[in-house]
């Protein structure tokens, strides 16, 4: 077992989908454990993949060659398509094994209490087995289509999850949004794909990059492709402005949240972006588009977190924004940077859900005007929820500190000045909203009596992957050492891990100022937080009022879905009823109806020549034979 | 594929003409002897589709299975070989008839509830698909005409007397559009088999002859707007929403599944293979109208709130695709417009299948008057939903990978053309997704309370459509090889 059976990763869960699907519910518990297994398996080899994976690692460098294998061919047409099945495995792929299979096996344990005694349990196992498959395919895959074939079904998962409660209508609502939202950016997404094909002659990943390498495109088709390419990314990640979708996938059940819009699909965009950097150096342009993007997306995220009374939108907005973190790391071109925040991130953030879902399971409610003062009652919860806000904030030892840490040094070294400042003043954003919602709803006085009193602690099967999750928040940081790397067989730590082959290797380093000058802002942000939302927070209040209008604005969230709906009703729905309209009274009605209604006409008037009086006919017939004779003798 | 396998191509026109003749002979109370026949007619034909779709050879000759017959020589204007009765598949024609085996077999079935003259529907109905077949395998122009009229007429009569709605309006309309196209489609035969100048109807003798550069530039539009309208092309569609939402439900399947394609077929058979010339000359325009129909269509069909014009104007969008593949002219884009009007077929045809479920029972087609129908009639929106995946070209699913060559082949000739049609593609899923949150979704409707699951003949022909799906979907090289070897063979160099 090795990178070659890598394959094996995806087919497992994919199979139990397929049996699941439609077994569901022939099985004990609706096969949950079933699931479970699978994804057991997936992570034990994923675990061989990595071990292998490492054994190639000789002097400083990936022994080049087995991390690339072909499947199977899918479709040819001659020389002049090719689509295959390929795999491929390096330190990203590697490091996104790691975070998919954990996740998504804390995700179903935590499920397993979560989910308890809901309607389609079944259904739920096997679609989040279907999404595991789909995720591992994406990030296993060798060649950009069978990418977006992945990329196409984890956002059916992600769908068909959100849409989880399809009774209620605004979950129906919020998987519409969800999936043509991130569709509009995977048509752009296509669009990248064919224009790259049509320069390199190939969907491999690694061709494409040689031809890139070796000039073979021309340099405004290239930053083209790869900003339609990046499109795709930005939707699937919750990319200013294609980010509307993920607050309100918020509907769907929280394990899924914690799963898909926290930990693994919504970082496929950071993946694709990551995967392609050799590409993007090449085209400067595109990159800093990437940056300038992720970094609006970042103080746009914190900002609404800021304001938002939900405790899962609360998160959702903290992902938008941390995502943004990832891409301005990638917009400065460190790889290793943004891989190593999505990698501690999902752990942490995952960490925040699955505690708010915790939240929701025991009080039933999700909103912080109604919460507060929980925990006498769910110590655990607190404890596991503190620990994820911890490391979200930024605080040294936590995992978030080392990787936010490398995303400010690299922007320091990569992008002017002004852009590092707003990036720490959102880092500062970032733990202001995180102990804000930290002290509303777990300190101070309960706010809705009925609620706090029949709060009640989780069951074990939920706490014990907030646990190991917890535990990863706190120690995931440390692979960046390269004594941790080395014990765990990355020489070099997990800069080392994060490179691509012919790309630029990065050695962690410790940066006093900066990590002294980071810390210092999660200190003052938690500062700030508990001097306006400890106690009655008044202060807050106050705040309010200063700037209703600035309230006013990331309440109503930039009025960005305000704009996005009177586009759709007004511009693209009115244009649908202008061409109905069209449709109905220009070709059917005159074109078509108004031809018959003149054929009609036209018989009605040529019935009046048949008279049935024999001198008529008779006159007729002698002109005609006239004309005839004329005609006839004339010619000669 | 033998020549003796060529007799299987000849039994698919004649089991459904033989069986249409015995249904006559059964007393129309014997229900029960109706549904056997037909029940064995289509399973046979499903067989034998299947069959001689997976013997072709992609490897083989261009045409494989042929046999034929003198009919009339040396008589008149005809010479040596004159009319001949004769068969053959090629790689084109591979796929249409195994679509044709899989929407008859299902279209059987779910019939088989009609209680208005069930006997007269099925001999039309068989009329019409020993047509389609014939259509498919002929490969003499004068009975490729013949039979081509055969599989339209019977429409009329399907449509205004078990029709529903403004069927009279609808039947009408179709029928004078239909056969005011078919005038340009005779001329055009008759002109190509005068330029020839053989004295054969033979179509591999007139795919091989020489015809003057301006006579194809006249004769192209005739083909392309004759076979056109029957394809739903733009601006020559309307009868499609209209004829669609009247018609029957197995009507509406095999018209909008198979019968659109033989008009398509008829442009690459007529056109492009015989009209190279003509059709180099007016391909920009037949994939200027395509891409037109691809978006006229899909935003047409965002205002649509009846479930069965929504499909008519997808329809349009989707034909619009074929045309925007035709037009490409090179290899990738011709496969996907082959490969999307098989992927169209069987998608469409689970659509109709499953909307005339719903109208069975609740006679209203107003998708705005439900939700919640995912509680109801939680098998029947699965398959709907598959039947929309695919309609939005999701991976893994039919539509995808006929899109994918076909945007893959637009982009190679004209980019802007292949981000329109990618962009099609999101306002499809866009009027899908808005479609299935109304009616699966929210609370289930009281109204509604008395509509239960689809019975089980549904189900079993909506499982062999999906089957089909999923088929091209996820295993799609059988399709790509034939359609691949056959466009190689059939298409003249000059196109390619």
């Amino acid at each position: 077992m090795g990178m070659e059976q890598v394959w094996l990763l995806p087919a497992i869960p994919a199979a139990l989908f397929a049996l699941l699907a439609l077994f569901n519910r022939a099985m004990p518990r609706g096969g949950d454990g079933l699931a479970i297994l699978g994804m057991l398996a997936v992570v034990v080899l994923a675990l061989f993949v990595t071990l292998d994976f490492q054994s190639s690692f000789v002097d400083g460098k990936f022994a080049p060659g087995a991390e690339h294998v072909y499947a199977f061919e899918w479709a040819r047409i001659g020389d002049s398509l090719l689509i295959e099945f390929s795999t491929y495995v390096d330190g990203i792929t590697v490091l996104m094994l790691a975070v998919v299979s954990i996740v998504t096996l804390m995700v179903m344990l935590y499920s397993v209490g979560y989910m308890d005694g809901e309607p389609r349990y079944g259904w739920y196992f096997a679609v989040l087995s279907g999404f595991a498959a789909a995720m591992l395919m994406l990030v296993t895959s060798g060649n950009l289509l069978l990418l977006y074939l992945s990329w196409e079904a984890v956002g059916l998962a992600s769908y068909l999850l959100i849409g989880f409660y399809w009774e209620r209508q605004s979950a129906a609502e919020a998987a519409k949004k969800a999936f043509i939202t991130t569709r509009i950016g995977d048509v752009g997404l296509l669009i990248g794909i064919i224009l790259l094909w049509r320069g390199a002659g190939s969907f491999d990943i690694q061709e494409i990059i040689e031809v890139a390498h070796g000039g073979g495109f021309d340099n405004l088709y290239l930053t083209v492709s790869m900003l339609f390419l990046f499109a795709g990314a930005a939707g699937k990640s919750a990319q200013f402005p294609l980010h509307v979708w993920l607050p309100d996938a918020m509907e769907g059940p929280t394990p899924v949240s914690a799963l898909i819009h926290a930990a693994t699909m919504v970082v496929a965009g950071v993946y694709l972006v990551a995967r392609m950097m050799p590409v993007f150096d090449e085209v400067l342009i595109a990159r800093d588009v990437v940056l300038y993007i992720g970094l609006t997306t970042a103080a746009m995220g914190a900002t609404m977190g800021l304001v938002t009374s939900d405790i899962k939108r609360v998160l959702a907005y903290s992902t938008v924004s941390q995502l943004g973190f990832m891409f301005v790391a990638l917009g400065v071109g460190s790889v290793t940077a943004a891989m190593f925040h999505l990698f501690t991130h999902a752990f942490f953030k995952s960490l925040l859900f699955l505690g708010s879902g915790s939240v929701i399971h025991g009080t039933g409610a999700q909103m912080v005007e109604e919460l507060g003062g929980l925990w006498r009652k769910l110590p655990a919860t607190t404890l596991f929820f503190i620990v994820g806000s911890v490391a979200l904030a930024g605080i040294v030892p936590l995992a978030g500190f080392w990787s936010k840490d490398e995303i400010l040094v690299a922007l320091q070294g990569g992008a002017p000045m002004p852009l590092f400042v707003i990036l720490a003043a959102t880092s500062l954003l970032t733990a202001i909203y995180t102990t804000r919602l930290v002290l509303l709803t777990f300190f101070g006085e309960p706010k809705d009596r009925h609620a706090y009193d029949h709060a009640h602690e989780s069951p074990p099967p939920m706490l014990l992957p907030m646990l190991i999750l917890a535990g990863l928040s706190v120690v995931a940081g440390f692979v960046a050492f390269e004594g941790v790397g080395k014990v765990l067989g990355f020489a070099g730590g997990v800069g080392n891990v994060v490179f691509t082959q012919g790309h630029k290797g990065h050695v962690f380093e410790f940066h006093p100022d900066v990590a002294i000058g980071a810390t210092a802002l999660g200190l003052a942000g938690i500062v700030i937080g508990f001097v306006y939302w400890w106690g009655r927070a008044e202060r807050a209040e106050r705040a309010r009022s200063w700037a209703p209008e600035l309230h006013d604005l990331l309440v109503q969230r930039y009025y960005m879905d305000h704009l996005y709906q009177v586009t759709i009703d007004k511009v693209i729905l009115g244009l649908a009823t202008v061409v109905a309209r069209f449709d109905r009274l220009v070709i059917n009605e005159s074109g078509v109806d108004g031809t018959a209604q003149g054929i009609g006409f036209t018989g009605f008037r040529l019935k009046f020549l048949q008279t049935g009086r024999i001198p008529s006919y008779a006159l007729a017939m002698a002109l005609g034979v006239a004309v005839l004779a004329i005609v006839a003798f004339g010619r000669t | 594929m033998t020549t003796s396998e060529g007799y299987l191509l000849l039994a698919l026109p004649l089991i459904p003409l033989g069986s249409a003749i015995l249904l006559m002979l059964i007393p129309s109370g014997e229900r029960n002897a109706i549904k056997g026949v037909t029940g064995l007619a289509s399973l046979a034909m499903f067989i034998i589709s299947v069959y001689v779709f997976f013997a072709f050879d992609y490897r083989g000759d261009q045409f494989q299975g042929v046999i034929d017959w003198p009919w009339l020589q040396n008589a008149g204007f005809l010479g040596k070989d004159g009319i001949q009765l004769k068969v053959g598949l090629d790689g084109i024609a591979a796929p249409m008839v195994l679509l044709t085996g899989i929407v008859i077999l299902s279209g059987t079935w779910v019939s088989w509830k009609i209680e208005n003259r069930l006997k007269d529907f099925f001999v039309l109905l068989f009329v019409l698909v020993a047509g389609v077949y014939g259509t498919f395998v002929a490969l003499d122009l004068f009975f490729w005409f013949l039979l081509y009229e055969t599989a339209v007429l019977p429409m009329y009569l399907l449509i205004a007397v078990w029709g529903s709605g403004r069927r009279e309006y609808g039947a009408m309309k179709l029928m004078m559009m239909l056969v005011a196209a078919s005038i340009l489609i005779f001329v055009a035969i008759f002109g190509i088999f005068t330029e020839a100048g053989l004295g054969t109807f033979d179509m591999p003798a007139l795919f091989d002859a020489e015809y003057g550069r301006n006579f194809q530039l006249v004769m192209f539009p005739l083909v392309a707007i004759g076979c056109g309208t029957l394809a739903g092309i733009f601006p020559f569609h309307p009868w499609s929403p209209d004829g669609h939402a009247a018609a029957p439900t197995a009507v509406s399947m095999l018209h909008a599944g198979v019968l659109m394609k033989l008009g398509a077929f008829g442009i690459i058979r007529l056109g492009f293979q015989m009209l190279p010339e003509g059709a180099e000359f007016w391909a920009p325009a037949l994939l200027t109208l395509g891409i037109i129909g691809a978006l006229y269509g899909a935003v047409g069909a965002l205002r649509q709130t009846d479930f069965k014009l929504m499909t008519g104007f997808s329809s349009v969008s989707h034909m619009g695709y074929v045309f925007v593949g035709l037009g490409t002219l090179n290899l990738i884009g011709m496969s996907g417009a082959v490969l999307q009007m098989f992927a169209h077929g069987v998608m469409t045809a689970l659509f109709f299948l499953l909307i005339g479920a719903l109208y069975d029972q609740s006679h209203d087609r107003e998708f705005n008057h439900y939700s919640g129908m995912a509680r109801r009639m939680p098998i029947w929106a699965i398959f709907f939903v598959i039947a929309g995946l695919a309609s939005f070209g999701l991976p893994g699913l039919s539509g995808f990978i006929a899109e994918l060559h076909i945007f893959i082949g637009a982009f190679r000739a004209y980019p802007l053309v292949g981000a329109l049609a990618v962009l099609t593609a999101a306002i499809t899923a866009t009027y899908l997704l808005r479609m299935f949150a109304q009616t699966f979704f929210g609370e289930p409707s009281p109204r509604w309370s008395s509509v239960g699951e689809i019975s089980w003949t549904e189900r079993a022909g909506a499982t062999v459509l999906a089957i089909s799906i999923f088929a091209l979907g996820l295993w799609p090289s059988p399709w790509i090889d034939r359609v691949a070897a056959g466009l190689e063979a059939g298409i003249p160099e000059v196109l390619l």
